[in-house]
Formats: structure tokens, C-alpha cells, sequence
């Protein structure tokens, strides 16, 4: 088999196993939902909420059916795209239209954090190359500061941040930031950044890629072919940063579902409108089907992100074609 | 690492460990009535003798509802931990050694589960069940059996074809004795402590995280740290020591429990080499 016919073969390999893996993921989703106690449609109901709707309702989600048949036809409605509309949240408009712009949001501000992430990680790993005794008080700290869940450290961040506005803006007379005092609804960029910030900061994210980024530049560094590239005399600098690639990228994928569970609380503290405050402010407000659909999309998102880096790594590196193939 | 500091870590988070351990037992069998526990005599009182960290915004003694509030997440965090390892374990085992459909299936099956996003799908379960803490814990428990199956299964695939393993099936051993016991019980437990410590700092996560969200986990006047830290909401520039001692008890908490599962592991891997 030629080249591209065995890179099209692995790709339509993974592409169905993924797509296998979103109906059994979707079925977890769904057989939790049919889990309610009591009356499903009561359960995932906020008090009060007319019989037309709570029927309409049930027809949607297949909870008049028996749990394989409602699987079905909630499945084949989904898979169009179609959650249903919102009960609560943003009544009137279909999931998707509440939903949609907020989850690009998030994967802009968590992809932003995890590349940020990725690049101090890198930058940190050549200044510190490698480890030693006197470097353990500077990572030790560090370890310490982003083991902090994201939201302790949104918290604290927030605070510190509304204090030293308090103390060097307020009190001096200047005018006051739109975001200030956090959380504040706004249409300002900068809590963005403040979250991206602690999404760095937080959850342990960015000494566990430190330690992976650089255990993986000291591997190829001290590689035998490096030292045969020097002894030639050629520059080691390509050679090195082609190797870093692929498992670069992989610190980079590998890490996306970790940030994508963070952002959650860390977009509530902020009070951003993301997915993550509209997953929990749906939550809250009981508005099932925005929960469901926004479930849904943070699951795909895993499991797409893991088909591209599995397709990415083999247009990078051909032996994983020859190997599966 | 060196041994230096490496000691050094392991016996300051090996303290802070047994401390929480020792805290946890406490606040099981320490008798507290929230309601009573309020003094509108001594609202946010700053760090004294009487009260050691403070009081909070209702008088309540902070120190006390810090000890109290581990009563959250202490057993649920052993149970969550104990959960993971256990059926993560076992399938990690099964599946590094066997081979045929059923492996298959399970190896399916723990995929499936390790595409759930953790929190999304604990909060899809509130929204649904509204579930207790310790149930919470079984779930978090459940969805890290994926991730702890997987470092087992490269442990036992990377020591099936070792010379011992094979003078074992040569002696007769069955697969059961050999994987239960000289596999997962001698090769694999600096692994499973790793995992069980990071399994315990991440319920602990999930149950301040929803505690502080309000709505979810632990509703005042009970204690927990997350709902603590909440109390930053409230006390916007009057006094920080009610809401940053929890948060303070979280970090130390989580980045210990991780350093202490990590350096034990590691010490546990280096006698084993």
C-alpha cells in the first residue's frame, strides 16, 4: 500500500473508532439522564413548568420510550445538532444558538491558556535546563503555587486584583476599570486574560507540562544522534526542534480536557459568559436540555481533539502509519 | 531530585497528610451545631488568643469550622481513592495480561469512560440526582478507574515477559496468584499510592469546588472550605483570614497529598528496581 492510501486507511480507522466512542459516550449521557429518580421529566424540570412543555419535552429527550428506543431518538436528533431549546436560561432560542458562541469562547480561552502554558513550559525548561539542587527551592514553590485548584486561585487572584485597583485607582482619584470590581459582567477583554492567567496558574497544569516538556528536551538533547549532528559540526537547532514536535504537540493535546474541566469554575468566578458559566448557571436554573447539550459538546470536543492529535502525529511522524498499517 | 530535598518533601507533606488524617478522624467524632456556633458579639474578629484564626462574618469561629469542614471530604476522598485503585487495578491487571473479546470489550469500555470530561459530567449528575457528597466521590472514583487502569496495564504488559514472571507460570502458579499478588500487589503499589493520593486531592477538588458554587455539595451553616471561600462574595475588603484560610487548607492539602503520593512512589520504585 502507497504512503497516502495507508495515511487515509489509519485515518478512517481512528475517525471510526471515534465516532464509536461519541455513541458510547452519548449513551452514558443519556442512560445518567434516564437515571433521574422518580418521574425523569419532573426531574430534569424546574418547578413549575407547564405540562405542554414538560411533554414536549419527554418527546425530545425519547423519556416516553424505554431506555434503548429514547436512545435513539434523542441520538438521531442530536446528531443533527439538535438539543432541543432552552427552558430557563434563554427561553425561546434552540441550544445551539445559546450555546454555540459560548463554547467558542472557551476553546479560545482554554487553547490560549494551554499555549501559554506550553510556551513558559519551554522557555522555563531552556533557562533551567537541567535539574539541580539549587534549582528545587524555585520548583518547589512553583509545584506548590499551581498545585492550587483553579478556582482557590481565581479567588485569591481576584482579590489581590481588586485591592491593588481599590488602593492604587480608586482611592487616587482615577476612573475606575469597566471589569472592576471583579466578577463583574462586562463586555471587556481583560478578565479573559486574568482567567487564562490562572488557568495557568491553577490545577497543577503548567509544572506538570514543565516536567514533561523538559524531561523530553533533555532526552533529545543527550540523544546519540545530537552528539553526531555536533561532531559533524552541522547546527543541532533543526534536528532538535523537529524531534520536540510531536511530543510537544501530545503535551499540548493531552492536556486540552484537563484545562476544558477547569475553565468551568474559573469562567464562573469570572463571570465570563463561556460554556463553563453557562454549563453551571444552566445547572443551577435547571435548564436540562442547555445541560445536556453543552455535556455533549465538552465531550465531543475530548474526544475530536484526541482524532486530531492521533491524525496529526501520524502526518508528522510516518512510522505510525507503517506501524498500524 | 535530590535525596536531600527529596526527604525534606516527603516529610513535610508526609506531616501535613497524617495531620489531615488525624484532623479528619477528629472532626468525625467532635460534636458541632452550626446554629450555635454563631455570636453576633464577635463578628469577623481577627486572629487571637480566643480565636486562633479569626471569627467570620457570623461570629463563627473560623479554626473550628476549618477542623469540622474536613468532615466533607475526608472519608469521601479515602472512598473515592480506594474505589479507583481497586477496579482500576484489577482491569489494568486484567487487561495487560489477557488477551480475547472480553479484554476488548473492557479496554472499550474504559475508553468510553475516559472521554467523559470529569467535572462536565459531575455536574450533569447534580443537575439530575443532586447527589451527597459521598456519592459524588463513587462517581469521581468510577471515572479515574480509566486512568489508573492504563499505567497498571503498561506495568504488567512490561513485566509479563520477565524471567521471574515466566518461573512463576513455570512453577505452575495460577494467572490469578501471579497477578494479584506478584504483580499488582509487589510490582504495582508505588503506582497505586501515586493514584490513590491524586484521586483523594481531586475529590477534595470537586467537593470545595461545588461547596463553593452553593448550590451543589455542602450548603451552609455546615462547614466546608469551599463554602468558606465563598464567603470572599460576602466580605469585599472586611478581612481576609475567614475566606483565606480555607483556601490556603485547599492548596496545602491537594499540593501535599500529590507530593507525598509521588515521593513515596517514587522511593517505592527505586527499592524495587
Amino acid at each position: 500500500m502507497s504512503g497516502a492510501a495507508s495515511f487515509l486507511a489509519l485515518a478512517g480507522r481512528r475517525i471510526a473508532a471515534s465516532l464509536l466512542l461519541l455513541v458510547g459516550a452519548s449513551f452514558l449521557i443519556y442512560f445518567t439522564i434516564r437515571s433521574a429518580p422518580g418521574d425523569a421529566v419532573d426531574a430534569i424540570t424546574p418547578m413549575g413548568t407547564p405540562p405542554e412543555i414538560k411533554e414536549k419535552l419527554a418527546a425530545e429527550f425519547g423519556l416516553d420510550q424505554g431506555v434503548l428506543g429514547g436512545y435513539g431518538v434523542w441520538l438521531s436528533r442530536s446528531a443533527t445538532g439538535d438539543f432541543g431549546e432552552s427552558l430557563v436560561f434563554a427561553p425561546g432560542q434552540t441550544v445551539m444558538e445559546v450555546a454555540g458562541p459560548a463554547f467558542e469562547k472557551t476553546l479560545l480561552l482554554s487553547g490560549g491558556a494551554l499555549f501559554a502554558t506550553v510556551v513558559l513550559s519551554i522557555l522555563l525548561a531552556l533557562l533551567l535546563g537541567e535539574p539541580s539542587a539549587r534549582q528545587q527551592g524555585l520548583t518547589g514553590a512553583l509545584y506548590f503555587i499551581t498545585s492550587a485548584p483553579g478556582f482557590v486561585s481565581a479567588v485569591v487572584f481576584s482579590a489581590a486584583v481588586n485591592a491593588g485597583v481599590q488602593r492604587f485607582v480608586e482611592q487616587a482619584g482615577h476612573e475606575t476599570p469597566a471589569w472592576y470590581p471583579i466578577p463583574i459582567y462586562s463586555d471587556s477583554i481583560v478578565p479573559y486574560f486574568f482567567a487564562g492567567f490562572v488557568l495557568v496558574m491553577g490545577d497543577g497544569l503548567l509544572m506538570d507540562t514543565f516536567n514533561a516538556v523538559r524531561a523530553e528536551i533533555l532526552g533529545v538533547r543527550g540523544a546519540q544522534f545530537i552528539s553526531a549532528v555536533r561532531a559533524r559540526g552541522a547546527s543541532v537547532t533543526p534536528h532538535l526542534w523537529l524531534n520536540l514536535a510531536i511530543p510537544i504537540f501530545s503535551a499540548f493535546v493531552s492536556r486540552l480536557p484537563v484545562v476544558l474541566g477547569g475553565v468551568v469554575i474559573v469562567e464562573y468566578v469570572f463571570t465570563l459568559d463561556g460554556a463553563g458559566y453557562l454549563l453551571l448557571e444552566a445547572s443551577k436554573q435547571r435548564d436540562f436540555p442547555v445541560v445536556v447539550g453543552l455535556s455533549v459538546l465538552f465531550t465531543l470536543a475530548v474526544i475530536v481533539v484526541g482524532l486530531l492529535s492521533d491524525v496529526a502525529r501520524s502526518v508528522i511522524d510516518q512510522r505510525e502509519v507503517a506501524r498500524d498499517g | 531530585m535530590t535525596a536531600k530535598w527529596s526527604d525534606l518533601g516527603l516529610r513535610l507533606s508526609g506531616a501535613v497528610v497524617v495531620a489531615v488524617m488525624v484532623v479528619g478522624l477528629v472532626a468525625l467524632v467532635i460534636p458541632y451545631d452550626p446554629a450555635d456556633a454563631v455570636s453576633y458579639d464577635s463578628l469577623l474578629n481577627p486572629p487571637s488568643a480566643a480565636h486562633w484564626l479569626g471569627t467570620d462574618g457570623q461570629g463563627r469561629d473560623v479554626l473550628m469550622r476549618l477542623v469540622k469542614g474536613t468532615e466533607a471530604f475526608f472519608l469521601p476522598g479515602l472512598m473515592g481513592g480506594l474505589i479507583a485503585v481497586v477496579l482500576g487495578g484489577l482491569a489494568g491487571a486484567y487487561t495487560g495480561y489477557a488477551s480475547g473479546p472480553l479484554r476488548s470489550a473492557l479496554v472499550g469500555l474504559l475508553q468510553l469512560v475516559d472521554t467523559l470530561p470529569r467535572l462536565v459530567f459531575i455536574i450533569l449528575l447534580c443537575t439530575i440526582r443532586n447527589p451527597s457528597i459521598p456519592l459524588i466521590a463513587v462517581v469521581a472514583g468510577l471515572l479515574f478507574v480509566p486512568t489508573v487502569a492504563t499505567v497498571v496495564r503498561r506495568k504488567v504488559e512490561a513485566l509479563a515477559s520477565e524471567d521471574y514472571i515466566l518461573a512463576h507460570i513455570a512453577h505452575g502458579f495460577t494467572p490469578a496468584r501471579i497477578l494479584l499478588h506478584h504483580i499488582l500487589w509487589l510490582q504495582c503499589w508505588p503506582l497505586l499510592v501515586r493514584q490513590a493520593a491524586f484521586v483523594f486531592g481531586y475529590v477534595l477538588f470537586v467537593e470545595t469546588g461545588l461547596s463553593y458554587l452553593g448550590d451543589y455539595g455542602v450548603q451552609e451553616p455546615d462547614p466546608s472550605w469551599g463554602n468558606m471561600v465563598a464567603q470572599v462574595k460576602d466580605l469585599a475588603g472586611a478581612g481576609a483570614w475567614p475566606w483565606l484560610a480555607p483556601a490556603v487548607a485547599i492548596v496545602v492539602t491537594i499540593a501535599s497529598f500529590l507530593a507525598f503520593g509521588n515521593l513515596v512512589a517514587r522511593k517505592g520504585e527505586e527499592a524495587l528496581r
